[in-house]
C-alpha cells in the first residue's frame, strides 16, 4: 500500500538574530499510511511541532525549510502555489492545536468556527453549514448540540473545546489529521476521553493521524507507528509495540522511564533503573555534529564522543535506532 | 436582565457624577477672586446696579452657601444655566444652537480617525519591519507631537493662499447660499479641512494602537488555527485578527472623547468653524463665565455619554464582557 | 542541622550571561542607548535645553521689545522676522522657550505627584479609602482637561503660576491609574510582604518598598506629560490664555495667529519650536518605554 504522507529527508532551519541559519530539524524521513496513526514522541524542543507545521507550510516568519520533500497523495507540498496550499489545509489534511483556550477564536461562536470551513471548503449555505457543524458537534460526543453550536469558546470547558478543535479539524473531512499534543492542556481524566475519541474518530473516517505527544502511554494504545525525536533528529523509528516494548536507545528508554504505568505494568526490565533523564535537550545552535544526546546519556563511551552522530540503521525488521550501542544495549 | 439593570447603573453613575461637576462649578465661581456676582454677570455685561440686584435676588447670594447650592442645582435641573450678558441670551440656547456643529465636526474626524488610523495599522502590521510600517511611525510620532492649531494653521495657510482649492473658513458658503444638495456638499467641502485636523491626531495614536494590537493578533494562535483551516489571508486578516484589534481601539477612542472634544473647541477657532469652540473663545474674551461653566458641563455630559456608548459597544463586540463570564 | 535552601536537585538553568548586579537603571540606560531614535530625540531636547538655558545670554534681545516694523520678513536683520507689533521673532522663540519648557516640567511635576499620591494611596490602603479615590480619579476623567484648565484659568487669570498650577492640576488621572494598578500588582508580592510582615510601616512600604519599584512604569507616562503640557500651554495660550506679561512659544503663537497671512513666520515658527520639543520628549519617551519594559519591546 502506497503512503499517504511521505516526508523525505525534511531539513528545517530558523534565522536566528544575527541572520545566520540555526539547524532546528535534520533529515527527518517518515511515512504515514492512509487510516493508521503515526506518532512523534519527544520532550519539548526536539522539534516535533515544528515538523507538524512544516507539514502545512505555516511555519513562524524566521523558520525556513531548507531541503528535503513533503509529498501528500502523490503532491509535492513544498511546490505547491500558495492558492492550492490553502485549499489542501482544511480539507485534506488539518490540524488540531494543543492550547484549545487560545487557539479558537475568543470572538466568535464555535459555529461560525466550524461552519467557516464548510462554507469555504465545501461551499455550503449558512444554514447548511449550521446543520453540518451541528452533526459534527455530535460526532465529537458534546452534548446539547444544538445549544452548544451558539456558545462562545469561554463558555465550554477545556475538554469541550478541544471536541470543538476536533470537530473542526474533521469538518472538512482531511485523509491526515495532525494532532500537536492534544492533550496536553487537559486534566488527565480528560486526557483519556479525548484519546479515545480520537481513535473512534479514526475508525469511522478512516482518515490517518500524526500523533504528537510526550504522552508514551497514548503512543502505545494509539500508534501503529512511532519515531521518536531528540533535538530535532530522529534517533529511533518502527512500530510503536516493539520500540515500547524493547527500546533500545537510550534517550527512548529514559522516556519510557518516566510513564509509571508502563514501567511498573508490566514485567521489569533491565534498564528500568535509568533514572529520570538529567539535564534538558541541548538548545538551538548548540547542536554539533556528535550524537546530540552525548551530554546527558548515561551509556556513552569512547565511541560515541569520537565518532559524529550515527545514521538511522535498522536493528530489527520495521526498527531503526541511531545510536553507536545499539548492539550492546540489546539486552 | 443583566443588559438593563447594569446601563441603570451606568446612568445613576453618569448623573452623580455631572451633579458633581455642577458642585465644582458652583466652587469655582466663589472661589474665584471678585465678587460672585460679578462672576455671574460676567466683566463685560450689563452689570449694572439693577441687573446685580436682580441676580443677588436670583441666585440667593445674602443667603447660606448651602441654601445658594440648592438655588443652583435647582435651577439646572429646569434647564437654566444662567444668562449670558454678552450674547444677550439664555447659556442653554446658545449652546444648544452651537452642539450640532461641533458634534458633526467631532463625529466626521473621529470616524474619518478610526478608518484611517486602522488601516493604516493593520498595513503595517502586515509588514512591521517594511518601509511603509516605519513610514506609519513616522508619521504617527509627528501626528502626535504636532500641536493641533499649529496643525491647522498649516492647512489653512497651504489652502487658504498657496494653493486656495477648499474654503477655510465657517461651515458653509454665505455669500453664495446653496440649497438642497449642493448645500449638503458645500458643507461637506467646509468640513474637509477641520476634521482632517483634529482626525491627524487622532489617525497618529491609533494607527500606532492598530499596529501594535495587528502585530500581537497576527501571531494569536487562533490565526494559526484559521490559517491551518485554509482560510484565505484576507479572511484570516479581515475577520479573525481586525475583530480582535479593534476592540482596544474602540475603547481607547470612546475615552479619549473628552480629548477629541478640546481637539474639535482649537480647529473651530482656526477655520472659524460655528460650534462651541467659537463660543468658548469669545467666552473667555468677553470672561462669560455662565456661558464657560455651561460648556465645561456640557462636555462633561458628552464624555459620559461617550463612555457609556462605549461599553455598549464594548459589551456588543466582545462576547467575554456580554456573558459575563471570563 | 542547616536548612537547604536551593534544591541539588534544580535543572540547569538557561546561563543569564548578564553581570551580575549592574544596577536597573544602568541596564534600562544600555538599553535605552541601543535605540536610535530614543538618542535621536533625546539629543534634540538637551539641544533644545540647551539653547533656552544659555541662548538668552548669547541672544539679549528683549523678546517683548519693538525693535523694528511690524510684518517684517525673515532677512539678515531679523533672522525670524518681526511679529505684528515689531517683536523680535528670534528673541521670542529663544527665550520663550524657557517660560514654555518651564510650565511643561513643573506642570509635569505636579501633574507626576498628584497622581502618584492618589494612586499610591488607592492601591495601598485598598478598600473604602480605595473606592473614594477612584470615584475622585473618575470625577477628573470626564472632564476634558484641557477645556477644565481653560475655565481655571479664566477664572483666576492668565498669569504663568496659574497657567502651570492648572496644567498640572487637571491632567494626573492617568498617572493616578497607573501607579494605582502598579501597587496593586505590587502589593501581593512576596517581597512586599515579606517587609510587612518584618513590620515594615505603611509609610516605610510605600516610599522604600513599593514606589522604587512602581517608578518604572510611571516614568514614562511622567516623560509624556512634559509634552502634553507643552502642548497644552500653546492651546490656553491659543485661546488668548497666555500670560502677556512672559513671552512663550504658545503665546507668540495665540497673539499672531490672526495676521498668519500677513505673516506667517511669526506663528509657524514658534508652533515648530512646539512641535520639535514634543516630538523630542516622545522619542525619549518611546524609547525609556522599550528600555523598561522589555515585555513590549519585543511586540514592535
Amino acid at each position: 500500500m502506497s503512503a499517504l504522507l511521505e516526508v523525505d529527508n525534511l531539513n528545517v532551519s530558523m534565522r536566528n538574530g544575527s541572520g545566520r541559519l540555526v539547524p532546528v530539524i535534520e533529515n527527518l524521513s517518515f511515512a504515514v499510511a492512509p487510516a493508521q496513526t503515526l506518532a512523534l514522541v519527544g520532550e519539548s524542543g526536539c522539534g516535533k511541532s515544528m515538523t507538524a507545521l512544516a507539514l502545512m507550510r505555516l511555519l513562524p516568519e524566521d523558520f525556513v525549510i531548507t531541503s528535503g520533500r513533503i509529498v501528500l497523495e502523490g503532491r509535492d507540498v513544498l511546490t505547491l502555489p500558495a492558492k492550492q496550499m490553502r485549499s489542501l489545509r482544511g480539507s485534506a489534511m488539518s490540524m488540531i492545536f494543543q492550547e484549545p483556550m487560545t487557539a479558537l477564536n475568543p470572538l466568535f461562536t464555535v459555529g461560525d468556527q466550524i461552519g467557516e470551513v464548510l462554507r469555504w471548503h465545501q461551499g455550503l449555505d449558512r444554514a447548511a453549514a449550521r446543520s453540518r457543524a451541528i452533526a459534527l458537534l455530535r460526532a465529537v460526543q458534546i452534548p446539547a448540540a444544538e445549544q452548544r453550536i451558539d456558545a462562545y469558546p469561554h463558555q465550554l470547558s477545556g475538554g469541550m473545546r478541544q471536541r470543538v478543535m476536533i470537530a473542526m479539524a474533521l469538518a472538512g473531512r482531511p485523509k491526515l489529521l495532525i494532532a500537536d499534543e492534544p492533550t496536553t492542556a487537559l486534566d488527565v481524566t480528560v486526557q483519556a476521553q479525548i484519546f479515545d475519541l480520537l481513535a473512534e474518530l479514526q475508525r469511522s473516517t478512516g482518515t490517518a493521524i500524526l500523533l504528537i505527544t510526550h504522552d508514551l502511554g497514548a503512543v502505545a494504545e494509539l500508534a501503529d507507528e512511532m519515531l521518536v525525536l531528540y533535538a530535532g533528529r530522529c534517533i529511533e523509528a518502527g512500530a510503536s509495540e516493539a520500540i515500547v516494548t524493547a527500546p533500545r536507545h537510550p534517550y527512548t528508554r529514559g522516556l519510557l522511564n518516566c510513564v509509571p504505568h508502563l514501567a511498573v505494568g508490566g514485567p521489569p526490565q533491565p534498564w528500568v533503573d535509568l533514572g529520570e533523564i538529567p539535564g534538558m535537550v541541548p538548545p538551538l545552535g548548540a547542536r554539533g555534529a556528535d550524537c546530540a544526546f552525548l551530554a546527558r546519556c548515561a551509556q556513552a563511551c569512547d565511541v560515541c564522543r569520537a565518532k559524529p552522530q550515527p545514521t538511522l540503521e535498522p536493528i530489527a525488521p520495521g526498527h531503526a535506532v541511531s545510536c553507536w550501542r545499539k548492539t550492546e544495549l540489546a539486552a | 436582565m443583566a443588559f438593563a439593570t447594569h446601563l441603570a447603573r451606568q446612568i445613576i453613575n453618569a448623573i452623580a457624577l455631572l451633579t458633581a461637576v455642577l458642585v465644582l462649578n458652583f466652587c469655582l465661581i466663589h472661589l474665584a477672586p471678585g465678587d460672585p456676582v460679578q462672576v455671574i454677570a460676567g466683566e463685560m455685561g450689563g452689570a449694572s446696579a439693577e441687573v446685580v440686584a436682580a441676580l443677588r435676588a436670583k441666585y440667593g447670594l445674602d443667603q447660606s452657601l448651602m441654601q445658594q447650592l440648592s438655588i443652583y442645582l435647582g435651577n439646572v435641573a429646569v434647564g437654566d444655566f444662567g444668562y449670558s450678558y454678552y450674547f444677550n441670551q439664555p447659556v442653554l440656547g446658545l449652546i444648544l444652537q452651537r452642539l450640532p456643529a461641533t458634534l458633526y465636526l467631532t463625529l466626521c474626524a473621529l470616524s474619518a480617525a478610526l478608518a484611517i488610523g486602522t488601516m493604516l495599522g493593520v498595513v503595517s502590521a502586515r509588514r512591521p519591519n517594511g518601509l511603509f510600517s516605519h513610514a506609519v511611525t513616522v508619521v504617527s510620532l509627528a501626528g502626535y507631537a504636532a500641536p493641533i492649531f499649529w496643525t491647522g494653521l498649516l492647512l489653512l495657510l497651504l489652502f487658504g493662499s498657496v494653493w486656495p482649492i477648499l474654503p477655510v473658513v465657517g461651515m458653509a458658503d454665505v455669500v453664495n447660499p446653496k440649497h438642497g444638495f449642493a448645500y449638503v456638499l458645500d458643507v461637506g467641502r467646509h468640513l474637509v479641512l477641520p476634521s482632517l485636523t483634529l482626525a491627524l491626531v487622532f489617525i497618529a495614536q491609533y494607527s500606532r494602537l492598530a499596529r501594535v494590537n495587528m502585530i500581537e493578533a497576527l501571531s494569536a494562535d487562533y490565526v494559526r488555527t484559521a490559517r491551518a483551516k485554509g482560510l484565505p489571508e484576507w479572511l484570516v486578516v479581515g475577520k479573525h485578527a481586525l475583530r480582535n484589534t479593534l476592540i482596544p481601539i474602540v475603547t481607547v477612542a470612546g475615552h479619549q472623547f473628552g480629548n477629541l472634544f478640546a481637539g474639535a473647541v482649537l480647529v473651530e477657532t482656526v477655520f472659524s468653524w460655528p460650534g462651541m469652540g467659537r463660543l468658548v473663545f469669545d467666552s473667555i474674551l468677553r470672561r462669560d463665565y455662565p456661558t464657560l461653566m455651561a460648556v465645561l458641563f456640557f462636555s462633561a455630559l458628552m464624555v459620559m455619554t461617550a463612555n457609556i456608548v462605549t461599553d455598549m459597544i464594548y459589551r456588543l463586540v466582545d462576547p467575554r464582557i456580554r456573558t459575563g463570564r471570563r | 542541622m542547616t536548612i537547604e535552601t536551593s534544591s541539588p536537585m534544580a535543572a540547569p538553568q538557561i546561563d543569564l550571561s548578564a553581570p551580575a548586579a549592574v544596577p536597573p537603571w544602568r541596564l534600562a540606560l544600555r538599553q535605552f542607548m541601543k535605540s536610535p531614535s530614543g538618542v535621536a530625540g533625546a539629543g534634540m531636547l538637551l539641544l533644545i535645553i540647551l539653547v533656552a538655558v544659555i541662548g538668552p545670554s548669547l541672544y539679549p534681545v528683549d523678546p517683548l521689545d519693538l525693535v523694528g516694523a511690524p510684518f517684517m520678513p525673515p532677512d539678515a536683520d531679523a533672522w525670524f522676522g518681526t511679529d505684528y507689533l515689531g517683536r523680535d521673532v528670534l528673541a521670542g522663540l529663544i527665550h520663550g522657550g524657557r517660560a514654555t519648557l518651564a510650565v511643561g516640567a513643573v506642570a509635569a511635576l505636579i501633574t507626576i505627584a498628584i497622581g502618584l499620591v492618589i494612586g499610591a494611596v488607592s492601591g495601598f490602603f485598598g478598600g473604602a479609602i480605595d473606592a473614594i479615590m477612584v470615584k475622585i480619579t473618575e470625577f477628573f476623567q470626564i472632564l476634558p482637561p484641557l477645556l477644565f484648565a481653560m475655565v481655571l484659568v479664566t477664572l483666576f487669570g492668565p498669569k504663568l503660576t496659574t497657567i502651570t498650577l492648572a496644567i498640572g492640576g487637571v491632567s494626573w488621572t492617568s498617572v493616578a491609574r497607573l501607579t494605582r494598578a502598579e501597587f496593586l500588582r505590587l502589593r501581593d508580592l512576596d517581597f512586599v510582604k515579606a517587609s510587612r510582615a518584618a513590620g515594615a510601616s505603611s509609610a516605610n512600604l510605600i516610599l522604600r518598598v513599593l514606589l522604587p519599584n512602581a517608578l518604572p512604569a510611571v516614568i514614562v507616562s511622567a516623560t509624556l506629560a512634559i509634552g502634553v503640557a507643552i502642548l497644552f500651554e500653546g492651546g490656553l495660550s491659543f485661546l488668548g490664555l497666555g500670560d502677556p506679561n512672559v513671552m512663550s512659544w504658545g503665546l507668540m503663537l495665540g497673539q499672531n495667529r490672526n495676521y498668519i497671512l500677513d505673516a506667517w513666520w511669526a506663528v509657524m515658527f514658534p508652533g515648530a519650536a512646539i512641535f520639535l520639543a514634543v516630538l523630542a520628549i516622545s522619542l525619549v519617551g518611546d524609547g525609556l518605554n522599550d528600555a523598561i519594559n522589555p515585555r513590549l519591546r519585543r511586540r514592535s
